[in-house]
C-alpha cells in the first residue's frame, strides 16, 4: 500500500493532469482480478418438482421432507385434498463442492430414487466470464410397488427406469434467475407398444425474489412426444409457489399438477390437469446439517 | 488426482446401473397374457377382488387416503359401483381412477363391466 502510494504520489507529480489514464492502468495492475462466482441462484436444490443448479457443498447433509395432497376439486368434504396425501423423503449429501448424491423413496407406486448431481460450469465474472451455470444430473427410480400380474415372469429391470438431465442456469440479476433443463427419461417396461420408452422434454423454471427470505417460483416442463398416444393421458406439469427460507430451512409451498416428486414420476407421468381443477397443493421442506466444518465458508 | 478418481468411479456406478437399459412393453413382453382376457368365469373373489387389490386398495383401504371411498368390503364396493365404473372408465364428470398409475386395463374393465352387468353377485 505505501508502495502504492509512493507510485501514484511520484506519477502524479510526473504527469501531472494527463495521468488519468496511466494512472488506472497502474491500479488495475498492482490488484489482480479476482473470480466472482455466482452464488444462490435459487434457494434450494428443487426449483419446485424439478431439480435446481443448486447443489449441496461439501460435507453438507439435506435432509427433505416433501408432500404433495390430493386435487382441490375433489371437494370439500375431502377438505380440498388435503385428507390425502403423498410423501417423499430424501437424504442427499455434497460429496465435494462439486458432486452432490441423493437418496430418496416417494410413496407414489413405492418408488425408491437415486441421483447425482455433476457441477461443470459455474457463472462467473471478473478474471473468468462465464454467463451460465451447468450441471448435469442423472437418477435412477425404482418402482417397488407389487405387478399387477404375480403369475407372469417379471423382471427385476421392468422396474427401473433412467433420467438425464442437462441444467442450464442464469442468475440474471439479485431478484431474477432462470434455467432451462433439457430431459430424457427412459422407462425399460412401458404398458402399451404405443407408449414410448423413452420420454424427451425441456423444462424451464424462474424464480423472483421478493423479499430477503421470500421468493416466488414457477416451474414448467414440455414433453416433446405426443401425449395422446399413451395407454393414459398426460399432460406437462407446471407448478407455481414460494420459497420461505427460516434460519436452516427452507420452506417450498407451491400448486402443480404434479402428483408425483421425482423426475421419472412427473414426466411422462402428470396425469393432471390445471383447467380441470386437478391441482395438488404441495410443499418441500428442507434441513441442511454440516456434517464436515471448514475453516471457512466453502467455496462452491 | 483425487478429483479425476472421484469422477471415474462416478461413471463407472452409474455406467454399471445404465447397462440394463431395456425397450420392453408389456404387449409385446407377455403375448400370451394379453391375448387371453377370461370374460366367461368373472366372479367377485376370483376377479373383482384381484383388481381392486392391485390397483385400487393402496389408497382406498382407509379413510384419510382413499378420499372417504373404502373397497375393503363386497358392501362398499357395491355402494362406489356406479362412481368406480366411471372413474375407471376414465370419463368425463368423474375423477380418473386409479390416480397417477396408468388406466386399468382394458380386460380389467371388461370384467368389471360383465360384473356389474350381472347383478353384482357376491360369488
Amino acid at each position: 500500500m505505501k508502495r502504492l502510494s509512493l507510485i501514484l504520489f511520484l506519477s502524479l507529480i510526473s504527469l501531472g493532469i494527463f495521468a488519468q489514464d496511466d494512472l488506472m492502468n497502474l491500479v488495475n495492475q498492482s490488484t489482480p482480478k479476482e473470480i466472482n462466482y455466482t452464488t444462490a441462484t435459487f434457494k434450494s436444490t428443487r426449483i419446485m418438482n424439478g431439480h435446481s443448479i443448486e447443489r449441496m457443498p461439501h460435507g453438507q447433509l439435506d435432509v427433505r421432507i416433501s408432500h404433495r395432497f390430493g386435487t382441490l376439486n375433489s371437494g370439500g368434504y375431502n377438505f380440498f385434498g388435503l385428507d390425502q396425501s403423498n410423501i417423499h423423503l430424501g437424504l442427499e449429501y455434497g460429496i465435494t463442492n462439486w458432486l452432490m448424491v441423493g437418496v430418496g423413496r416417494s410413496e407414489f407406486e413405492k418408488t425408491f430414487d437415486g441421483f447425482a448431481k455433476f457441477s461443470i460450469l459455474r457463472q462467473s465474472t471478473g478474471a473468468k466470464n462465464m454467463p451460465v451455470s451447468v450441471s448435469v444430473l442423472t437418477s435412477v427410480a425404482l418402482k417397488t410397488l407389487k405387478f399387477t400380474d404375480q403369475t407372469r415372469t417379471n423382471y427385476f429391470t421392468s422396474r427401473l427406469a433412467y433420467v438425464g438431465q442437462i441444467l442450464v442456469a442464469r442468475k440474471i440479476n439479485e431478484a431474477f434467475s432462470v434455467q432451462l433443463t433439457p430431459s430424457y427419461v427412459h422407462r425399460n417396461l412401458v404398458a402399451t407398444e404405443l407408449d414410448p420408452n423413452d420420454i424427451f422434454a425441456l423444462g424451464a423454471g424462474a424464480r423472483v425474489k421478493l423479499t430477503k427470505r421470500v421468493s416466488l417460483n414457477g416451474e414448467y416442463y414440455y414433453i416433446a412426444n405426443p401425449k395422446t398416444y399413451l395407454s393414459q393421458q398426460v399432460y406437462n406439469p407446471l407448478s407455481v409457489g414460494f420459497d420461505i427460507e427460516t434460519g436452516g430451512h427452507v420452506f417450498q409451498l407451491f400448486f402443480t399438477n404434479s402428483l408425483g416428486m421425482t423426475e421419472k414420476q412427473f414426466i411422462g407421468g402428470t396425469t393432471g390437469q390445471w383447467k380441470k381443477g386437478d391441482i395438488h397443493f404441495g410443499f418441500n421442506i428442507s434441513r441442511v446439517f454440516t456434517l464436515v466444518k471448514h475453516q471457512k465458508p466453502a467455496n462452491y | 488426482m483425487k478429483r479425476i478418481l472421484i469422477s471415474l468411479s462416478a461413471i463407472a456406478i452409474f455406467s454399471l446401473i445404465f447397462v440394463s437399459c431395456y425397450y420392453d412393453n408389456e404387449e409385446a413382453l407377455y403375448p400370451a397374457l394379453n391375448n387371453t382376457c377370461d370374460t366367461t368365469n368373472v366372479t367377485y373373489s376370483g376377479t373383482i377382488v384381484p383388481i381392486l387389490n392391485n390397483s385400487c386398495l393402496t389408497c382406498h383401504s382407509k379413510a384419510s387416503t382413499g378420499g372417504s371411498i373404502l373397497l375393503n368390503t363386497y358392501d362398499e364396493v357395491v355402494a362406489s359401483a356406479p362412481r368406480l365404473t366411471g372413474s375407471i372408465k376414465q370419463l368425463s364428470g368423474y375423477s380418473p381412477m386409479p390416480k397417477n398409475g396408468g388406466k386399468l386395463k382394458s380386460c380389467s374393465i371388461a370384467q368389471w363391466d360383465i360384473w356389474v352387468r350381472k347383478g353384482m353377485l357376491n360369488d
